[in-house]
């Protein structure tokens, strides 16, 4: 009986933590630490639907995607861009077959857009704010 | 033959991917469809085939230097027994951000969804509306200027084509000459609104003709001009006439669901010809996978009364000939309803599944069917 209760309060637990996780799974824009563009969510979103390929600097804008199943990707796009990640997909077919865009670049994970975005100083991306290092800069989106 | 060349071809193009500087992607959609009854429709009866809505696409885009690149769309469609053609094929040059001007074969842009009508994977729908996207052209041999900017939070794209067209209707070529066609389109948000108006000189041989009533209603034609009526055989022949394309198309799009809607009319000035209006509005929702939704269309193919008092006076001297050109004129009426109910789901992020249950009313042909279509889409 107190097993069985003890039980229920650990399993009880496991999901307010996970949930817990889940709702801190939050993603932030990132650029290199001398990109001084200006940038918002509004131009965020430019950037990563391939319609305003540079910077208010001028400089042209390397957009590092992350792959469909990376949970900051998936977190990025229903958020940031406000769409689910295979809505993103179909928007991303039609730019392609209708000439009008190439899809950014995906890598698989958040180590990888830390390591391409601390090395590119027109590289953008997206990583998991706990992921954050001081090799990038982190943009405020709103 | 044919087939072989454009084998070669893609080789050629494939081979240089190595360069990285070349891009393929492709496209398929195998579509299955069966009618409830022996009447057809879009090409279905009532035995499965997978032949009419199927198609497979392969597109190669190469740089060619930061500005420049070269677009190939190779098209095998099972309407036409997987004999693959070449249906786009241009160079773009983007001397910035905002501007680009494409030349070659390129997608005549009438439609909302004409640069993607053959991508099923990118729309909700088994296939474009028929009663507005079903036009004897889609592709146009010329050029194409292309301006996108922003205003304020405002999005907006205008472009302009000019150039020539090679079709076929009722197995009757139709060409057009001198083509132009001006679009506007504007975004806010979830709204976007868009513009097109067009013309060009168009023609339909009655004497190339596959189909045998063309072409023995060409022979009447010569008939009624032998007979001293030049001007009304003249004018009941649609050769370089000039034909106009206006459309107007309204979205709301917030990505859980959607409303929308095109409406388009053609007109050709002087010839036997009707005017054709023809719209649809469809709506849905996005639900996880599912995205269920409804569409309704509407072709109207209003017949023409320009001849109507030359028809008269000509009654009265020839009731044959009366007889011929006014059964001319009525022959391309159209009046059509359909309602469709089509369910998509995202199988995985290139692959979408869907089965559509349409019911086509042609009130002309009085007749009603049933149409259950099925079939996947994919994209790499």
């Amino acid at each position: 009986m107190k097993i069985n209760s003890l039980l229920k309060i650990g399993i009880a637990s496991a999901l307010a933590l996970s949930a817990t996780f889940l709702a801190s799974a939050e993603v932030v824009v990132i650029v290199h630490p001398s990109n001084a563009a200006a940038l918002d969510g509004t131009t965020i979103k430019r950037i990563y639907l391939g319609k305003s390929t540079t910077y208010s600097t001028g400089n042209e804008a390397i957009v590092i995607n992350q792959v469909p199943d990376s949970t900051s990707r998936q977190a990025f796009d229903s958020e940031v861009l406000g769409r689910s990640t295979s809505q993103i997909s179909a928007y991303w077919s039609k730019q392609v077959f209708t000439g009008k865009g190439i899809p950014p670049k995906e890598v698989q994970d958040d180590s990888a857009v830390i390591s391409l975005i601390s090395n590119n100083k027109d590289a953008i991306g997206y990583v998991d704010k706990t992921a954050v290092t001081g090799a990038v800069k982190v943009v405020p989106v709103n | 033959m044919k087939t072989k060349l454009s084998i070669a071809i893609l080789s050629a193009l494939a081979c240089t991917t190595a360069s990285a500087a070349v891009k393929v992607n492709g496209f398929a959609n195998i579509v299955g469809g069966l009618t409830s009854s022996d009447e057809q429709v879009y090409g279905y009866d009532d035995r499965v085939s997978f032949s009419e809505g199927s198609l497979f696409a392969i597109q190669v885009i190469g740089d060619i230097n930061d500005k420049m690149t070269a677009t190939g769309q190779i098209v095998a469609r099972g309407a036409n027994d997987y004999d693959p053609d070449f249906e786009w094929a241009y160079l773009t040059y983007r001397p910035n951000d905002k501007l680009s001007i494409s030349a070659g074969r390129l997608r005549l842009p009438l439609f909302n969804y004409s640069s993607s009508s053959d991508i099923g994977y990118s729309y909700h729908w088994i296939e474009a509306p028929q009663a507005v996207y079903a036009v004897p052209f889609n592709n146009l041999d010329g050029l194409s200027l292309n301006y996108a900017s922003f205003a304020g939070d405002w999005e907006y794209n205008l472009s302009a084509s000019v150039g020539t067209y090679e079709g076929e209707t009722d197995s009757t070529p139709t060409t057009g000459e001198n083509v132009f066609l001006l679009s506007a389109e504007a975004i806010y948000d979830i709204f976007k609104i868009r513009l097109v108006t067009g013309a060009s000189k168009t023609s339909f041989p009655f004497d190339q003709s596959g189909n045998p009533g063309f072409v023995a209603a060409g022979q009447a034609l010569d008939a009624l001009a032998a007979a001293g009526f030049a001007n009304l055989a003249d004018g009941l022949r649609l050769e370089d006439d000039t034909g106009t394309f206006t459309g107007l198309s309204l979205q709301l799009d917030n990505f859980n669901w959607f409303v929308s809607g095109e409406y388009t009319e053609v007109d050709v000035e002087d010839a036997f010809s009707s005017t054709d209006i023809a719209y649809y509005v469809t709506a849905g929702i996005r639900t996880g996978k599912w995205t269920p939704s409804i569409t309704y269309e509407r072709a109207e193919g209003e017949i023409t009364t320009r001849f109507d008092a030359q028809i008269q006076a000509l009654a009265d001297l020839s009731p044959q000939l009366a007889g011929f050109a006014s059964g001319l004129v009525n022959s391309v009426g159209e009046d059509v309803d359909v309602w469709s109910a089509t369910l998509r789901y995202d199988y995985d992020t290139n692959i979408a599944l869907k089965v559509d249950l349409t019911r086509h009313s042609d009130d002309i042909l009085g007749n009603d069917v049933t149409l259950l279509r099925f079939g996947a889409n994919y994209v790499f």
